[in-house]
């Protein structure tokens, strides 16, 4: 007997219809899975087995075929596991149909559970847009499955849950409820979400601080709050112990939310990621704007996104929000060259033997480093250990044109202690994101869509209303740095932050100064008496 | 052999440098003295002490069988000199070249080929540059050296190719006087291209230098401190062309710190040739040589005010204020702090009482005047201010 169902495949940040059929014949006990299926799938034959049988039913001792169609298409992971069980016990007649189509999404476990699988958001709005309008999913899915309307979702903890689901309420099934019964010795299970099976990734987890807790650094501060509300890249280059990463660790209290658009697309990629966790959710949708910190030893995969299972990267993971790179000048060089296509045009392509996808990728850049490889190039009290020529080499490993991306470079001593010890309390992070988050409402007003840092050379001219002194002033600055046409632009549009941060509608000659300070060469160059 | 002979022979032992001379002096008295200590025996208890009781400076094996050698037979030492028909200075003579005595620690002997009245001359002036000059460096070199001729001076340099050469060649074909100090022995007396050129120094007039015994190699470390034999014999140092790096800086900070004058032909900035005689002009108080005119006149040597320019001209009292009143109120608060001593802009937003944005861009305004230099994360008052 022959059952059909459908289910989903995540391509790039998509899903794409994958159609189920088995066949139950008689002939040698056997399971085959046909249709390109990898190393996870090829074991789904195992899981559904035990799934199946501790789930009451009955396994049948028959000639089994599994086709996932298209058959050409490479077909990923176990979120097949639960369509391709229910499939069996249609075709084996354990279940009788109520009728209608079901598409189902989930991974099984031996004792029948059915386990969350990543992606369920694109893949559940694909099943949408082609017409299917009952799908079953795992039940820790179920909140952002529901982010699709139009759908009826079914949110189900065990195989015996589908099957009753399946059968409909006329229909008939032999399942009975065994894994709860089943001996546990494996104690509680704790809460198993994706998120925290993907916290093992190689992510450094930053505590967050508060800018109250941070004194002195007033330029890298200030330049941190310009960046945050034009969405500048920033780099910061200083000696260890400066402050740099404590400041990145400020970042995600200072980030506005996620608007309705944004947050879609943000929980999409984490769905696909499988970093979505339940708990967090707001109305479903993942609301804190991303900050991820990558460490430098990440592979090109890692950061960029593909690898054999095609996953999307960090690039992709920081999408509208912060890509953190603490030691820039330590992360594998090809990797951060290929970080130059998103930072201009904000997507990632990779391309495959079968086909290319494209995630967005359209993060904003903070990164930190040291000014050379003992890290004391410069500073004023410790004598730099390295070699002449290697400050000039370390900082070359940032290949330039990925540093003339970076808009803002500060360069960061250590705080004096009498800076350290005494004067006014910092402000807090509340107060500083109060301007960032107006500073970035008046720059939508005006820009109408892109931040600052994102106005087409075109309109930046338009947007950086400016008085006659001010573009004296610019134009001095522009002539005595020999600055170019991006240069000239770059400068502006720190200077357009500058003034929507002080609610002012033109730029004044000391915004575009201030804005020239922070584009100091802040990096060793070759330093005549240094030898 | 008598006391001279053995002082010239205990000071061109390969291997022990002026620090083991200036030591066994120290220790024995003279040279005499020290060859035959080395005879009986007492030299080798002396240098068997540990360091720090001896306070002798640490002595290669080498060196030490060569001192051996040289006390048992002191008179072959001077045969190579007889050889090559070379003449020699040692400090302990009277008419030693005064201005080596300048030197913290002048070199015990000099061997010369040429007139030894050369470094006698009224007026030396140094003129030394990169081995690899552009020509319009090689053309300023020798403009210079021409118009030094006509005043009468005699040019010294360091017999190198590039600047050193063009230096000495001008100087030549202006049929002036000109002093080659070279970096090893006399039987390695520089580059071969050099060899004719070394010829016509000492033929017209002039003389080729060293401190080293003739068969002494030239290393890495020589040429060093040869530069500072040319900044001593020099009343003031030219600098043309000059690289980061380039051994011409080594001379001009041996000029330098001994007060002798120094000028530096700038450039263009950002020109790879130019950027140690930049620095120079950064850093310390080397004055730009903007022209010939102006070179002489400071040089003295058109009789009018001879200035020493070693020092930095003082600034005319209440510069600085004036200089303060032409800025902004935020600038000027900013330029007091840094006139009073370098800032990062911590200290700068810490001491002004001004926010960031507002000292961000008065140091702009001040950078862009030269009013301030950015040195690494800090900043230092310049021109008016410093």
């Amino acid at each position: 007997m022959l059952a059909t169902l459908i289910t989903a495949v995540i391509n790039g940040l998509r899903g794409e219809l994958v159609r189920v059929e088995i066949d139950v014949a008689p002939g040698l006990p056997v399971c085959h899975i046909v249709g390109l299926p990898d190393a996870a799938l090829s074991e789904a034959r195992e899981r559904v087995r035990g799934a199946i049988r501790n789930s009451g039913f009955e396994y049948p001792m028959s000639r089994i075929t599994v086709n996932l169609a298209p058959a050409d298409r490479r077909k990923r992971g176990a979120a097949y596991d639960l369509a391709i069980a229910i499939g069996i016990l249609v075709a084996s007649g354990q279940i009788r149909r109520g009728g209608g189509a079901w598409a189902l999404l989930g991974e099984l476990s031996l004792a029948g559970t059915v386990e969350p699988v990543a992606g369920v958001l694109p893949m559940v709005a694909t099943l949408a847009r082609q017409g299917y309008r009952r799908v079953i999913v795992p039940a820790a899915n179920e909140l952002e499955a529901r982010l699709v309307s139009g759908v009826e979702v079914h949110g189900v903890e065990g195989l015996d849950d589908a099957a009753r689901l399946v059968a409909g309420p006329r229909g008939r099934t032999a399942g009975k409820a065994v894994r709860r019964t089943a001996v546990e010795l494996s104690g509680p299970r704790p809460a198993a979400s994706p998120a925290a099976r993907a916290s093992t990734a190689l992510t450094a987890r930053l505590t967050p601080v508060d800018l109250a807790e941070i004194r002195g650094q007033h330029q890298a501060r200030w330049a941190l709050e310009i960046a945050l509300a034009g969405g500048h890249n920033l780099l910061f280059v200083g000696p260890p112990g400066a402050g740099k990463t404590l400041l990145a660790r400020a970042i995600p209290g200072l980030l506005p939310p996620l608007d309705d658009d944004e947050a879609l697309e943000v929980t999409v990629i984490e769905s696909v990621a499988g970093l979505l966790d339940g708990g967090t959710l707001e109305r479903g949708l993942r609301r804190e704007r991303p900050f991820r910190a990558p460490h430098r030893t990440s592979s090109y995969a890692a950061l960029v996104g593909g690898g054999p299972a095609l996953q999307p990267g960090e690039a992709t993971l920081a999408h509208r929000g912060v890509l953190f790179l603490d030691e820039l000048a330590e992360f594998d060089r090809l990797t951060l060259d290929a970080l130059r296509q998103p930072i201009e045009e904000g997507v990632l392509t990779i391309a495959r033997a079968r086909g290319h996808v494209r995630y967005p990728a359209r993060f904003q850049l903070v990164a930190a480093m040291n000014p050379c490889r003992c890290g004391y190039f410069n500073d004023a009290q410790r004598k730099c250990s390295c070699k002449t020529g290697d400050p000039e080499r370390y900082v070359r490993r940032v290949s330039g044109p990925l540093l003339d991306r970076i808009d803002m470079q500060v360069e960061m001593a250590r705080v004096p202690p009498r800076v350290l010890l005494a004067g006014p309390p910092p402000e807090t992070s509340a107060t500083v994101r109060d301007r960032i988050l107006h500073a970035r409402q008046i720059a939508l007003a005006r820009n109408g869509g892109p931040p600052n840092a994102q106005l087409p050379g075109t309109s930046v001219l338009a947007a950086c209303a400016m008085g006659s002194t001010a573009r004296d002033a610019l134009e001095d600055f522009a002539v005595f740095h020999q600055m170019s046409a991006r240069s000239v632009h770059r400068l502006m549009r720190v200077a357009r932050t500058i003034a929507d941060l002080d609610g002012r509608a033109s730029v004044s000659e000391q915004d575009l100064r201030g804005a020239g300070n922070l584009r100091d060469p802040a990096l060793p160059t070759a330093d005549p008496l240094a030898a | 052999m008598n006391a001279r002979d053995e002082w010239i022979a205990l000071a061109s032992v390969e291997g022990a440098g002026e620090e083991t001379f200036d030591a066994l002096i120290g220790e024995f008295g003279s040279a005499t003295a020290t060859f035959e200590s080395i005879r009986d025996g007492r030299f080798d208890a002396w240098r068997r002490k540990p360091l720090e009781e001896s306070g002798r400076p640490r002595m290669l094996t080498l060196a030490v069988d060569n001192l051996h050698l040289a006390a048992a037979h002191p008179a072959e030492r001077l045969a190579a000199l007889a050889e090559l028909g070379l003449w020699t200075y040692t400090s302990l003579d009277p008419d030693y070249p005064a201005r080596l005595r300048d030197l913290p620690n002048p070199p015990a002997v000099i061997h010369g080929l040429g007139q030894r009245a050369a470094l006698h001359g009224q007026r030396h002036i140094g003129v030394v540059g990169t081995r690899r000059p552009t020509p319009a460096g090689r053309a300023l070199a020798s403009k210079i050296c021409a118009r030094l001729v006509e005043c009468g001076a005699t040019v010294v340099s360091g017999l190198a190719v590039g600047i050193d050469g063009a230096a000495h060649a001008a100087t030549l074909e202006r049929g002036g006087t000109t002093i080659g100090v070279i970096g090893g022995g006399h039987r390695f007396p520089g580059p071969r291209a050099h060899t004719r050129l070394r010829d016509e120094v000492v033929a017209s007039g002039g003389a080729v230098i060293s401190e080293h015994h003739p068969d002494s190699h030239p290393t890495r470390g020589t040429f060093p401190r040869r530069n500072r034999i040319i900044a001593a014999l020099s009343d003031a140092l030219i600098v043309v062309e000059a690289p980061a790096k380039s051994g011409a800086l080594n001379t001009a900070h041996h000029a330098l710190s001994l007060g002798r004058p120094v000028f530096v032909a700038p450039g263009r900035i950002g020109d790879w040739s130019m950027a140690g005689a930049l620095a120079l002009l950064r850093e310390t108080p080397a004055r730009p040589l903007v022209g010939l005119d102006e070179l002489v006149a400071d040089l003295g040597y058109f009789g009018g005010p001879a200035t020493d320019s070693g020092e930095a001209a003082a600034k005319p009292a209440g510069s600085r204020e004036a200089a303060l009143a032409m800025l902004g109120a935020a600038e000027r608060a900013v330029a007091r702090r840094l006139a009073e001593g370098p800032a990062g802009l911590d200290l700068l937003v810490a001491d002004t009482g001004l926010g960031p944005a507002v000292v961000s861009s008065a140091v702009t305004l001040l950078l862009m005047r030269g009013w301030a230099h950015a040195v690494g994360p800090a900043y230092v008052a310049a021109g008016p201010l410093a």
